[in-house]
């Protein structure tokens, strides 16, 4: 028994040696970032790209937010108003529709899932092409509609997925009760199912939330003026109208990273909780 | 209830419309806004908005916004052109003008020049020349750029006790000593300095890898087209011109007098004018456009300030020079909705107000021949110490007639590729320009005869095109309902049938809209030939033999994208379940390394690739750092003897510029994001009951054991998820060899998506690209539904 503690003790240590090696791996490209960015030029030439800068300097921050034609700050701008359009979009989308396929009897509902599930399977690149076409033609490109629209109808073949699971997974009962009581679908939806469905739709919204904000190529086709650019797309800007001024790059990097990872840090309890809930395996 | 979800929706799009509109509209009814763009970077555009906005004070009426586009500018441009939001005046230089004057994207000068009695006499003969086409002007040149300026630093030539060059200098094909400082190889020579085998200083370098060849051969007498402004033949393979070239890469490989491009951008991690400024290269040859840059760097007092000027480069001994050139101008859209305005910001721009102010920044020579004789061009007493040098500026002017323009078109600039890509090998000495020429160019030939000859096609009929969609439309919706004709429903079922339909409107509507519509005129378009600027036309399964038979580009990107499918999601999902593994072992501060590892895949993509160009640096890398050690002389776990066959000349490797790294260096990084596919495998094994594992643990059962016959199974779902959904994005996936190698080195990151992406919106060939589409279609669709049949392994409990 004592052997059996001493092996399980080991084990573990060896788990934290090999856990506390690769985190170092996964973390070290962040360091080497932040520490470029915080040199000065002439410091990032001379010294190695490991060492933290001798002299701290926020100078480079500052050259980079003070820039005449790109503005970081109508960057997050953009980007805030279209990720919160869409995840508002989004969630609005899907758990209406993943209602009706979960909750509801309908003409054709197996076979349009089953289209659903293909839309699932299908290349988001062959619609890459005749999508911006038809945007072009309907003069949607360079604003924010082409990024922010479609969100509304359905919220995407996999949410919808999901949150069908989900209230698959839901009692029966909760809804016949209300029936009797003479509720309609409606109903039951938003004062039933919705208020279940909270863990569900923080992993939902936390997921559409952290894909639109990176999102880089639907900004690339369909932003073009810089005054309307996301920060993914922004920071390409920036980074190619400076070409090797690595100080520079490094500190726009660190500047658009620092949202995203504050919005990791306060969403993060709902990823592997959420993940779990809506079933997904 | 119906209702007032409907309001809803309607209230969010309202929504979503104001906020996207929410650019203020403040213009009042007198004054006209016009946007122009250029691509001058960071460093060159503050003359630009200075004449904008003297402009402004001239036309008070007139709001100028003045643009910088320095990434993909002319792609950005066209397909601007294609949307219908072009700006109104824009910067064009002569080998672009064919693609936007067939599409009548631009506006002819000539009737506005008329109209105003512009002077065009003025400019440079050969420039107006090069910016016509079709016996229309389509641009008013604004600076004309002979790659003639060789800057000298004239500090080494003191050291070395060389007169300062006078531009009387020859060339041949071999050193001369006997004719000292009038043989270029002879300075050269003198101004490269090794120690110890190691070139610590190269004599000179051009600024660019093709400028030394083609000044080479143009001044030989060797063309590598029939016909500059119109070429019908490559002549890569002319004798002078392979000449040329090998003479070109002797001078980097067997004298060592001129760097390499690799040597300048990975040993010295700069740009050839970096590498002056720092004195590692004591002449280099560029455009004037170099002069802001040095001014900036070489300040007078301060640390390795040197002076320096610029000097006429050496001619071919029978007296010959010739040099390829920029030039460029601005240019009206034909978009534009004021004409005239357009003029008078393009006459002010390109014309004497806008060359002049450039002119002051040392920039770029005026196109108006006057100006470029005459200050502020040219220094005079008066003008500022520190605009002085380089001294020798009406140089620029003796070799303005020298310089030879082109070759230009469109389909030339798609197909010389294919026979300059082999030209990196002769860079790095793995081949001799005569053996590898030759069928390079044939194939360059092979694509331009191919582009050339386009037969005339019958226009696109959209009335057929748009029946054939309803039909195929229609189709899916009698495999949805057919089965439902003879159900009979009650009342209730009705109800609830409608109510039911509400719920799920808006995703039907989605799949009408935005994919089942664009996948119809996917399908459409794949037998068309379209730029979606002119009428589409008719090219049938034409799309397809191009795509199979044809194009060069199209097994080799399928190619890379299965080998990257093929290493990456499998190593990804293996990376991915053993972090899994670890993190659901209880140990201490399991949120923290969750964190710590999934941090990565919510990083921005952009920045990503940013941090891994870093990483990947050959001289300095993060990796590089790792493999060799700080002094360059470790061999980390035996990868530096591995890697040592793909080595640069300074004996480490250049990832994303080896043809054989740089996809592995991307296989590399995706590993980093297998974060994301933890989190979901982590869910999946914290859904495994505990007691299975303490049951088998009292059986005796060993940790191999109990993987391989409860984890697996139970969380084989979730694994085959991850796969699956690995490789369908996967095979579609380009972002980061668009953002980090852009395809190449030769082509070795082209993948499909990249390919297909390109074919579309940088040569607007969406009838083409849209055939690659349906072809990626299918091949993942073999993919899937093969995975779906292998998929016995899964086990789904209960089922």
């Amino acid at each position: 028994m004592e052997r059996a503690t001493l092996y399980s003790k080991l084990s573990r240590l060896l788990v934290l040696v090999i856990l506390f090696g690769g985190a170092v791996s996964f973390i070290v490209p962040f360091y080497v970032t932040l520490a470029m960015s915080l040199k000065s030029q002439s410091e990032l030439a001379t010294t190695s790209m490991w060492s933290w800068p001798r002299e701290v300097t926020f100078q480079n921050y500052h050259t980079v937010l003070t820039n005449p034609m790109v503005s970081f700050a109508s960057f997050l701008k953009n980007t805030a108003i279209i990720t919160v359009i869409s995840t508002i979009g989004t969630l609005f989308g899907c758990t209406v529709v993943a209602y009706g396929f979960a909750r509801m009897s309908f003409a054709g509902r197996d076979r349009l899932f089953l289209v659903l599930l293909a839309t699932m399977m299908l290349p988001g690149l062959l619609t890459m092409i005749p999508s911006y076409v038809i945007y072009a033609k309907i003069h949607w490109v360079n604003s924010f509609l082409p990024l922010t629209v479609p969100a509304f109808f359905g919220g995407g073949a996999f949410n919808i997925f999901l949150l069908r699971q989900f209230y698959l997974g839901l009692p029966k009962e909760l809804d016949e009760a209300a029936f009797l009581d003479g509720a309609s679908h409606w109903t039951i939806f938003h004062r039933i199912i919705l208020p279940l469905s909270g863990p569900a739709l923080a992993t939902v919204g936390i997921f559409t939330f952290m894909g639109a904000w990176r999102d880089f190529m639907g900004p690339l086709l369909y932003l073009n003026d810089t005054e309307k650019q996301t920060l993914e797309l922004g920071l390409r800007t920036y980074q190619s109208l400076n070409g090797t001024k690595w100080h520079l790059i490094m500190a726009s990097t660190v500047l658009v990273s620092i949202p995203i990872i504050i919005l990791f840090f306060i969403g993060q309890r709902y990823f592997v909780k959420g993940i779990v809930m809506t079933g997904l395996k | 209830m119906a209702l007032k979800r409907f309001s809803i929706l309607r209230f969010a799009m309202a929504a979503t419309a104001v906020c996207a509109c929410c650019i203020p509209a403040q213009v009042s009814a007198q004054t006209i806004h016009l946007t122009i763009r250029c691509w001058d970077g960071d460093d060159n555009i503050p003359p630009i908005y200075s004449a904008a906005r003297s402009f402004e004070k001239e036309h008070p009426n007139i709001k100028v916004r003045v643009e910088s586009v320095t990434d993909s500018y002319q792609e950005k441009l066209l397909s601007e052109v294609a949307a219908g939001i072009a700006p109104d005046v824009v910067h064009m230089d002569p080998g672009n003008i064919e693609k936007y004057a067939i599409r009548k994207a631009l506006l002819p000068l000539n009737d506005f020049i008329a109209k105003s009695k512009y002077d065009i006499g003025a400019f440079y003969k050969n420039l107006i020349d090069a910016h016509t086409f079709h016996g229309l002007l389509y641009v008013l040149p604004r600076d004309i750029a002979p790659i003639s300026a060789i800057y000298y630093n004239k500090r080494l030539f003191d050291e070395a006790k060389l007169p300062y060059p006078d531009g009387k200098w020859t060339w041949d094909f071999h050193e001369r000593p006997e004719l000292r400082e009038h043989d270029f190889l002879w300075v050269i020579h003198q101004l490269s300095k090794e120690i110890n085998g190691r070139v610590v200083r190269w004599g000179y370098a051009p600024s660019w890898q093709d400028l030394l060849w083609q000044q080479f051969s143009l001044s030989t007498g060797g063309r590598w087209a029939d016909d500059y402004m119109h070429p019908m033949r490559m002549q890569y393979d002319d004798p002078k011109v392979m000449r040329a070239i090998q003479f070109a890469a002797d001078l980097t490989l067997k004298y060592h007098w001129v760097p390499s491009a690799t040597a300048i951008s990975t040993v010295m991690q700069s740009s050839a004018k970096q590498a002056f400024a720092e004195q590692k290269i004591a002449m280099f040859q560029s455009g004037i456009w170099e002069v802001p840059f040095l001014r900036k760097e070489l300040l007078k007092g301060k640390p390795g300030y040197f002076d320096w000027d610029i000097a006429m480069p050496p001619a071919y001994k029978d007296g010959t020079l010739h040099f390829p050139t920029g030039g460029s101008g601005y240019a009206i859209m034909s978009s534009t909705k004021h004409p005239w305005e357009a003029w008078l910001l393009t006459q002010w721009m390109g014309g004497v107000q806008g060359q002049y102010t450039l002119a002051a920044t040392g920039m770029a020579q005026p196109a108006i021949q006057k100006l470029s004789r005459s200050a502020p061009w040219i220094p005079g007493p008066n003008s500022p110490v520190e605009e002085r040098t380089p001294a020798n500026r009406l140089m620029m002017d003796t070799s303005a007639p020298m310089v030879v323009f082109g070759p230009f078109g469109t389909e030339w600039a798609e197909s010389s590729d294919f026979a300059t890509r082999v030209f990196s090998k002769i860079w790095d000495g793995s081949a001799q320009a005569v053996d590898v020429i030759p069928e390079a160019n044939k194939q360059g030939q092979q694509r331009l005869d191919y582009l050339r000859h386009e037969v005339k096609r019958p226009p696109f009929n959209w009335w057929i095109g748009g029946i054939v969609a309803l039909a195929l439309f229609s189709s899916l919706i009698v495999w949805v309902y057919w089965p439902e004709r003879t159900i009979v429903r009650s009342p209730k079922e009705r109800r609830e049938n409608r109510a039911a339909y509400l719920f799920v409107m808006p995703w039907i509507l989605g799949v009408v809209l935005f994919t089942a519509g664009p996948m119809l005129l996917s399908l459409l378009m794949s037998v068309a030939d379209w730029d979606i600027i002119q009428p589409a036309k008719w090219r049938g399964l034409e799309n397809f033999r191009e795509a199979f038979f044809v194009d060069p580009r199209f097994w080799p990107s399928l190619k890379v994208t299965l080998v990257y499918t093929v290493f990456a999601v499998p190593l990804g999902v293996a990376a991915s379940l053993a972090l899994a593994l670890l993190l659901n072992v209880k140990v201490r501060g399991i949120p923290v390394w969750r964190t710590c590892y999934y941090l990565p895949s919510v990083a921005s993509g952009v920045a990503a690739s940013m941090i891994w160009k870093r990483i990947f640096q050959p001289d300095g890398g993060l990796l590089n750092a790792l493999i060799y050690g700080p002094d360059g002389h470790r061999n980390f776990l035996g990868l530096a003897g591995l890697l040592h066959p793909l080595a640069e000349t300074n004996g480490q490797v250049n990832w994303l510029n080896n043809d054989h790294l740089a996809l592995p260096a991307l296989t590399i990084m995706s590993l980093w994001g297998a974060g994301g596919g933890m989190i979901i495998l982590l869910a999946g094994l914290q859904g495994v009951p505990q007691y299975y594992y303490e049951a088998a643990t009292l059986d005796g059962a060993s940790v191999w054991h109990r993987f391989k016959s409860i984890t697996v199974p139970l969380i084989s779902p979730t694994l085959f998820f991850c796969v699956l959904t690995g490789f369908i994005g996967t095979f579609q996936s380009f972002t980061q060899a668009l953002l980090m190698t852009d395809g190449g080195p030769n082509d070795a990151t082209m993948f499909f998506g990249l390919h297909m992406y390109k074919s579309g919106f940088q040569a607007l060939r969406m009838g083409y690209a849209s055939a690659l589409g349906w072809v990626l279609f299918f091949v993942v669709l073999a993919f899937t539904v093969l995975q779906l049949r292998m998929s016995k392994w899964v086990y789904y409990e209960g089922g």
